[in-house]
């Protein structure tokens, strides 16, 4: 069954002072694919600009702006209509020769290395001997996602932009972030290409149309064996309806959703806010 | 032209023009204390070196070779004329497209010969070493006269030189004023400003210590004459400003330094002498001050950003 | 008198000056000639000319934070006019390659998909910028300005030693080497027909004007440098004065809505080119390092947008990759159908684990380099290294093989060189320069040659104490120009005029004193 999801995202930066200058870019909008369709997407910025728009290496949708009047805030506001799909059934599972072929491992080589982020240590190694065993890389990386579940536990605030998944694996909790480097670096090493998926979850099956729900910037994984498929190990769940897609890449720092560089005042205060509405 | 290179170029002339000026002080001081037994040669350095605004460089009986280290030959010091020709040199390396190959080539020639000279002065006394320092000025100012193109450039150069003058010739008459008054004494001062000759072609008399004054500060066709480098540096201001009102002056330091000449220019001349240390003195914040102004419009803004991620 | 080339030695390595039987080769003869009848006095007389001159011009370079003069060895190295065609087809051939590569690599991909060379060996390259992914330059060229370093082996084969395509330097040096030639050694230059190499700036300008954004006639151009304490500063100021641009620093510059513009006494003016002799890990704050104070921040996304051109552009270092190179003459085939001109020097990927496994038996006989250094920093020479060094290298290479390739030792070419008061041969290679204008690839007749000083060093770089000589491309005896790449020029209507305008001579002044006051007299009495 498909859903109509409106996602209001909010983001406001307060600084001690005046900011004089301030170059940023923002990965707030959806993309159209193969699981879900756009109907209407738009960025705000206040103070006022207009930004300049592109489609990065990963094919997510920027948008670049900079500010050159002083301002105390900086408030870059994420409008989208998006249409998402029920979770496909995976197709075309591939065995574990086809898999790492050099065909699959050459054209997937960035989903294969593990990065500063998405990172692997002894203990971690030992926990997905089990799963990597198994006959079938599909089953093999629904295991990964139990054994992820089972390892971590989330904790607001437990971890940084900056963490990374060994830390995150040994301290046992984090946030959604966590669960998805953690997924990525585990599913890699076992040959698994495997993607971090930033965008937004609206968190209760039964919502009610144009009731607004609130929600949070989330992340989760896709998995390739032999087709992407979705799949989000904060939830448990299966990327179906409730997701909807804003950036791919190889860690967090690919899709990270507001970055740039300011000069001026130091950074006082930064209020995040997301609002989920299902529209059909 | 660029805001940082107008920035090098003002400093270029304010440079090579200090160091000048700074080697004809210097030549005066020595040679009035030599010749003359009867000045206290600690008293009088240490005076020299306030008038510098080196004061606090050395702490007590101060000697000619110590003034002339100080103010001469050390690098180390930033008022010395090794120290300001390096200076010269370094915004001169920073701005060569800017200035001519020749022009580039005798600043930098200048500093790599420059040790050499210095312990030749050492050895043998300054004043070959002041002579070089003198003549290399001359050949950068022949230069920038027979080679660089009239553009803002040059308009820098010639404003950041006519203001040091002023501010100089005004520290050399407080420099003449702070030794005892000897009968020779203000023909030097003329002597090192190459102005004897033609302040006797323009008086026909003898040495007089007003009319000294008078010609230094006043004169409107001696090219070092505070008068005639004030009028220049505010035509250089001018020539730089593309929108000039109608009416008045909007130009900050163009405005300081016309109502600082007009002042001079129209002032009684014996009010003038009778407080000459005092108009001395603000002639020299009028400079300061003006040079803040020019920054303010012209060189802002050029310093790096830091960002913050 | 003794003979300056008295004791000359060579050995296994190729002399450029003499062949087996030490006879000078044909295209040496005069100048051996020449320098065979100078005194070691008249020698030493010229080299303090030289240097005087480049110090006084302030021709320097800064190693480990001090200035010195460029050190020019006054034996010119001399290349024939076949020898010279066959590197400039071979360099252009090259160039045009590399070109289509990098187009392809931050494009379509399609050499992945051909399998001509990996996708796992171009992007964990740390020189692959993913930023750059969706900047088009606007007249298709990346490589604005290339060098292509060259060595000669034992055979006297020229081949192609690594290839510099982000801001390869050293052309300032190139012309000036020859104009301070030209002073020291003017008689030379009657003796010999030798290509000009003074063109280069005006070949750069109009090659950036033509990179220029779309619908801009008049572009402004300008060279980006970190600032004056660079060690190749010199360079950027002598680009910009010899282009008649300005030489702009980071905060010159500021970027508002993709407009870059320069900030000057009069206002801000924009700015369309940007000659960047900065890495482009520096070059926005935004994109690359944050703390970079010497960038301009939102410098890449002007370019996304097509409204500054940045040359060279963002990411082509990762054709200078060390295991990319091993890769270009397939690419040459790959891209244009043709077989390399120049070949490559012999080169061991390490990421195959047989190749490994043999290179690691015999480190002490061969080169190994890491792969995204320039400069000679990192390389270590197998049989010149010691114990210690070799076995921290194995530690490394079984640590990461990814970052580094092994080559077999080349005997680099030796040229006669200045040393100890006598002529010695020494190894030099040669960095050809190389500017694409969109329309063709143009190689400046000659290039850098370099100088390993200490006997028997092949480390040619000027940050490991190298020199350079003055590189001769002698003109081709059948053609009538020294251009030969360009039609005579017609006379000018200016030369014509002038010929038929038969000037008075100056005037004289006044001949004599009395002369002139008669004169005065005359006309005061009429």
């Amino acid at each position: 069954m498909a859903w109509r999801l409106e996602v209001h995202h909010s983001t406001t930066y307060r600084y001690t002072g005046q900011v004089q200058e301030s170059y940023n870019e923002a990965r707030l909008t959806p993309v159209t694919g193969h699981r879900q369709t756009v109907l209407s997407s738009s960025l705000e910025v206040t103070p006022r600009v207009t930004p300049y728009r592109y489609a990065d290496a990963f094919g997510t949708t920027v948008h670049s702006f900079d500010l050159h009047q002083p301002h105390d805030h900086l408030t870059v506001m994420g409008h989208s209509v998006t249409e998402t799909s029920a979770p496909m059934p995976i197709l075309n599972q591939l065995g574990w020769k086809d898999l790492r072929s050099d065909r699959a491992k050459e054209r997937y080589f960035e989903f294969l290395t593990l990065t500063r982020l998405v990172d692997l240590d002894e203990s971690m190694r030992a926990v997905c001997e089990q799963a990597s065993a198994l006959d079938d890389p599909t089953e093999a990386a629904i295991a990964v996602f139990g054994l992820v579940r089972k390892e971590l536990t989330y904790v607001p605030g437990a971890t940084a932009v900056s963490t990374t998944a060994s830390d995150a694996f040994n301290a046992g909790n984090g946030v959604c972030q966590d669960f998805v480097h953690v997924s990525l670096a585990l599913l890699r090493s076992m040959g698994i290409p495997a993607r971090y998926v930033s965008g937004y979850v609206h968190n209760r099956p039964d919502a009610l149309l144009g009731e607004s729900v609130r929600g949070e910037s989330h992340a989760w994984v896709d998995v390739w064996t032999g087709d992407w498929w979705g799949y989000d190990p904060t939830g448990d769940v299966a990327v179906g309806e409730r997701h909807v897609v804003i950036a791919t890449g190889r860690d967090y720092k690919d899709v990270t959703p507001i970055k740039g560089v300011y000069a001026g005042a130091a950074l006082d205060k930064l209020e995040v806010s997301v609002e989920l509405i299902r529209r059909a | 032209m660029l805001s940082r290179i107008a920035e090098s170029m003002f400093w270029i002339g304010r440079y090579v023009e200090r160091a000048e000026a700074t080697a004809r002080i210097l030549d005066v001081h020595y040679h009035l204390v030599v010749q003359d037994a009867l000045i206290d040669e600690s008293a009088a350095c240490a005076a020299l070196l306030a008038v510098m605004g080196a004061r606090g460089a050395i702490s007590e009986n101060v000697t000619l070779e110590e003034i002339n280290e100080v103010l001469g030959y050390s690098l180390a010091h930033p008022s010395s004329i090794a120290a300001t020709l390096f200076a010269a040199r370094e915004n001169a390396r920073g701005a060569r497209e800017a200035i001519s190959s020749e022009m580039w080539e005798t600043l930098n020639a200048t500093h790599h010969a420059l040790g050499g000279r210095v312990a030749t002065a050492r050895s043998l006394g300054p004043n070959s070493f002041f002579r070089y320092v003198k003549e290399r000025a001359a050949v950068v100012g022949g230069l920038v006269d027979s080679t660089l193109c009239r553009d803002d450039g040059y308009r820098f150069l010639v404003l950041g030189r006519a203001l040091e003058r002023v501010d100089m010739t005004a520290r050399l008459l407080i420099a003449r004023a702070t030794v005892a008054d000897t009968p020779g004494g203000w023909v030097t001062t003329l002597l090192c400003c190459s102005a004897h000759e033609a302040y006797l072609r323009t008086y026909r008399r003898a040495v007089d210590a007003s009319l000294v004054a008078e010609f230094l500060l006043l004169d409107r066709s001696f090219p070092r004459s505070v008068l005639y480098s004030l009028t220049e540096a505010e035509a250089a201001l001018a020539d730089l400003d593309r929108q000039q009102a109608r009416s008045g002056v909007d130009d900050e330091a163009r405005r300081l330094l016309g109502r600082s000449a007009a002042d001079l220019e129209y002032r009684r001349l014996d009010e003038l002498l009778a407080e000459l240390p005092l108009h001395l003195g603000e002639l020299q914040n009028t400079v300061a001050a003006a040079a803040s102004a020019i920054a303010d419009r012209y060189f802002r803004q050029t310093k790096p950003m830091e960002w913050s991620a | 008198m003794t003979d300056l080339f008295e004791g000359y030695e060579l050995d296994r390595a190729f002399d450029e000056m003499f062949g087996r039987e030490s006879d000078p080769r044909a295209p040496y003869a005069a100048l051996h000639e020449t320098l065979r009848l100078l005194t070691n006095e008249e020698f030493a007389e010229r080299c303090a000319t030289r240097d005087r001159s480049f110090r006084d011009q302030g021709i320097t370079f800064s190693l480990s934070g001090e200035e010195r003069p460029f050190p020019l060895d006054l034996v010119p190295r001399v290349i024939a006019a076949d020898e010279w065609a066959l590197i400039e087809r071979g360099v252009a051939q090259r160039v045009r390659a590399l070109e289509m590569f990098l187009a392809d690599v931050y494009g379509a991909g399609e050499v992945f998909e051909a399998r001509i060379i990996p996708r796992r060996l171009v992007y964990s390259s740390s020189h692959f910028h993913r930023e750059a992914v969706g900047v088009n330059p606007p007249n298709g060229v990346r490589v604005h300005v290339s060098g292509i370093d060259l060595i000669r082996d034992e055979h006297g084969t020229f081949r192609v030693l690594e290839d510099n395509l982000r801001t390869p330097s050293g052309i300032s040096y190139v012309v000036e080497n020859r104009r301070a030639m030209s002073q020291v050694f003017p008689e030379l230059f009657a003796s010999h027909r030798v290509l000009p190499v003074a063109t280069y700036p005006a070949r750069l300008l109009e090659a950036l004007r033509a990179a220029a954004p779309g619908g801009v006639d008049d572009p402004t151009v300008v060279v980006l440098t970190p600032g004056m304490y660079n060690a190749a500063y010199f360079e950027h100021s002598f680009l910009a004065r010899q282009m008649g641009v300005e030489l702009v620093e980071g905060r010159d510059l500021v970027c508002r809505n993709n407009i870059v513009r320069m900030r000057t006494t009069t206002g801000e003016r924009r700015v369309h080119v940007i000659y960047r002799r900065l890495d482009d890990e520096f070059l926005d704050p935004v994109q690359f390092r944050a703390d970079s104070a010497l960038g301009v921040a939102g410098l890449l996304n002007a370019a996304r947008a097509g409204e500054v051109t940045i040359a060279n552009a963002v990411g082509n270092g990762v054709a200078d990759d060390k295991l990319v190179y091993s890769y270009v003459p397939d690419l040459i085939r790959y891209y244009l159908g043709e077989e390399p001109i120049l070949p490559n020097v012999h080169t061991y990927r390490l990421g195959e684990d047989e190749v490994r496994e043999d290179v690691l038996k015999r480190l002490d006989q061969l080169v190994l380099k890491p792969v995204d250094a320039s400069g000679g920093y990192g390389l270590v020479i197998g049989p010149q290294a010691t114990d210690e060094e070799l076995a921290n290298l194995r530690e490394g290479i079984i640590a990461n093989p990814r970052e580094w390739i092994a080559q077999d030792v080349v005997q680099l070419s030796t040229s006669p060189t200045h040393a100890d008061g006598k002529f010695q041969p020494r190894h030099i290679d040669l960095r050809p320069f190389a500017v694409n204008d969109g329309q063709r690839v143009w190689v400046v007749p000659g290039g850098l040659t370099r100088v390993a000083l200490p006997k028997g060093s092949l480390v040619v770089n000027s940050s490991q104490g190298g020199g350079s000589k003055d590189t001769w491309v002698l003109a081709d005896p059948l053609a009538t120009s020294l251009q030969p790449d360009r039609p005579p020029a017609p006379p000018s209507m200016l030369s014509e005029q002038a010929l038929l305008f038969d000037a008075a001579p100056p005037d004289p002044g006044p001949m004599d004193g009395m002369g002139q006051q008669q004169q005065q007299q005359q006309q005061a009495g009429s």
